[in-house]
């Protein structure tokens, strides 16, 4: 925004209905099925919790190419936001050849000719910005340094306006260990569990105020069922368990300060009954659940070669929940 | 903090001193730093080394990257092994690929050796090296020569010229490791003579193989500390980087003990599984040569596809 633009917002003199155009802009049911229930605008945190592998990285590329697709290209409706799109890669084994395969599928399928358009194509993937970082260490320079980045970026006309984390536990381990391996020091903050995930988190919020964002971070479960039930017994006032009401319980391990950070939160899990395999050989099926905000009824969803969907057998359930 | 530890050795100025400075201006949100300098006299001095020091960060690590130019870096780069096994390579598109980390799970004699030592013949006659990480003298230098000389006619035996077996046996380079800790020098040692280029070019490392590494990693595991996991993810992301920085395919195996309820489950679990790119289990049923293998995980495809082979024992 220039800066009479900005002056002449400050001074009012917007009315509701600017306003609300404004802002339904920006608003307007940021995601793609499966991730479709809840409204999100730009400023969110969501949270993607599953085990691995339940399609988590998956979402996160389809959603990213929703945001990097024009709204409409040579008179085609793609229904994309135009934005640029930055992908952390803490897992390290982002494979970008599944985001061209996806992308090349998602601009042929809504041309009516069926062929890739190369321009469209090379645009889309100039939209997608990565990094990877492989400690928190290289991650914490990462983001202490995204301000000036992202300023570059926008200089040459690039808006991000998606942040994807993937994944947000990886140095979990690594992190708690490396307490024990630090020499004993008083009155200094250590680079450890607790103190990481304050920078982390303060790092995002200045990150924010500047550039809005929609952040997406994704978080694998690290813990068996069997070993969080255990040792639950041991330390129940410490860790905190949460206990959905199908018995299928995940064990938080982030700590507090990320976790009152996120905003949104979304449970992954297998889904138990598979159909008959002769059909489905080469799709699989998981359970999608809000936990935050609750909602009750859990999408059932299933990936295939060309992206995930909304299992279309549980269709009918969408209007029950909506109405 | 490991990371500037290692850089201690090269540049002396980084001293613990540093290693703890570096650490508080990375933990700290600087804005408040800045504010909080306004009260001093020095305020400006102490800005603009804020902003040199962020500016001597961003040289150094990586620009981001976009899609094309990550696209074009794998498709140049990132090539398919093939591993030999065609039933493996199928389920893979093509073979092992560089830069990605794939592991075989299975129970004991399901195949996982037979496999790696497959890929190992089968890479190193294509014409690349082939580091051979043992961590329970299961390579066997007659199987690799069996498997050159039964897929392509070689002929064993003939001492007389360095003949097309010698050469491919030249270019398996296999190593006894212990224990974990032993790997990890010889994964640095190999970082290091990677990056100062003391490999020769005719000599590129093309596939790294460790098996099996979860005898390696179960050992530590287990008590109630975190550094055991510590240990084994820290693992994960330096066979990760020399993947990637070298373009190296690494290909681990990992076997299956017994879970809850008389099932098998994976020797590494929960915390290991978003570790590897690829996951394919194999089974094979009693007395029979034939080998199951299924994909577990999988980023392009998805997981559950199956393929059988035969296998010749």
């Amino acid at each position: 925004m220039e800066k009479g633009g900005v002056k002449a917002w400050i001074d009012g003199d917007e009315t509701a209905h600017d306003m609300l155009r404004r802002i339904s802009a920006v608003r307007s049911s940021l995601l793609v099925p499966p991730l479709h229930r809840v409204p999100l605008r730009l400023g969110n945190v969501v949270e993607i919790v599953g085990p691995s592998p339940s399609a988590k990285t998956l979402i996160l590329i389809q959603v990213a190419i929703n945001f990097v697709l024009p709204r409409e290209w040579n008179g085609v409706r793609y229904g994309g936001f135009d934005h640029s799109v930055l992908f952390l890669d803490l897992d390290c084994r982002f494979d970008i050849s599944r985001f061209s395969q996806m992308l090349t599928h998602r601009i042929m399928e809504g041309n009516a000719v069926g062929d890739c358009d190369k321009t469209l194509y090379d645009l889309c993937m100039q939209r997608f910005l990565y990094a990877r970082c492989s400690n928190s260490f290289e991650f914490l320079q990462t983001l202490k340094t995204l301000h000036c980045r992202l300023k570059r970026e926008k200089d040459h006309g690039v808006s991000v306006h998606l942040l994807l984390i993937d994944s947000i536990g990886a140095f979990h381990w690594v992190d708690r260990a490396s307490v024990f391996l630090s020499p004993k020091e008083n009155n200094r903050k250590k680079l450890f569990l607790q103190s990481v995930s304050e920078a982390v988190v303060q790092d995002i919020k200045k990150l924010l105020q500047e550039y809005p964002m929609l952040v997406i971070a994704t978080k694998s479960i690290i813990f068996g069922n069997t070993y969080s039930m255990a040792s639950n017994e041991v330390n129940r006032c410490s860790r905190n368990v949460t206990r959905s009401p199908q018995q299928i319980q995940y064990r938080e391990y982030m700590p507090s300060v990320w976790q009152s950070f996120v905003t949104h939160r979304i449970l992954l899990r297998s889904s138990d009954d598979q159909p008959a395999t002769s059909n489905y050989g080469n799709f699989s099926f998981y359970e999608l659940e809000w936990l935050l905000p609750r909602i009750g009824l859990p999408d059932k969803i299933v990936v295939k070669d060309t992206g995930v969907f909304v299992d279309s057998r549980t269709m009918f359930a969408e209007g029950a929940n909506c109405g | 903090m490991a990371p500037l530890k290692s850089m201690e050795k090269d540049h002396p100025l980084i001293d613990t001193h540093f290693q703890s400075f570096f650490e508080d201006f990375l933990l700290y949100d600087l804005h408040a730093l800045i504010a909080s300098a306004d009260n001093h006299s020095s305020s400006n001095t102490f800005k603009q080394g804020i902003d040199q020091l962020l500016s001597v960060i961003d040289a150094k690590l990586p620009s981001l990257r976009n899609g094309l130019q990550l696209l074009q870096d794998a498709e140049c780069n990132k090539l398919l092994l093939p591993t030999g096994f065609q039933g493996i390579d199928a389920l893979l598109g093509g073979g092992l690929r560089a830069g990605q980390l794939t592991e075989l799970v299975g129970p004991s004699s399901s195949g996982k050796t037979q496999a790696c030592l497959t890929s190992a013949s089968t890479v190193a006659k294509n014409g690349g090296s082939v580091i051979y990480f043992d961590t329970g003298n299961s390579f066997s230098p007659q199987r690799i020569a069996d498997l050159v000389g039964q897929t392509s006619g070689y002929v064993v035996g003939n001492q007389a010229e360095l003949g097309p077996l010698q050469r491919v046996m030249e270019r398996i380079l296999c190593y006894s490791v212990f224990d974990i800790y032993q790997l990890f020098d010889m994964l640095q040692q190999l970082k290091i003579n990677l990056k100062s280029k003391i490999v020769e070019s005719d000599h590129r490392i093309q596939l790294l193989i460790i098996d099996s590494i979860s005898s390696l990693i179960t050992p530590i595991l287990g008590g109630s500390g975190p550094q055991g996991h510590a240990l084994m993810i820290s693992a994960g992301y330096l066979l990760k980087k020399l993947a990637d920085d070298h373009n190296i395919a690494v290909l681990v195996t990992n076997h299956m003990v017994a879970g809850e309820g008389g099932t098998s489950k994976p020797a590494l679990g929960e915390s290991w599984k978003s570790v590897p790119h690829i996951r394919l289990l194999l089974s094979r049923e009693y007395g029979s040569n034939v080998c199951n293998i299924s994909t577990l995980k999988h980023p392009s495809v998805a997981s559950g596809r199956a393929a059988k082979c035969t296998m010749y024992l």
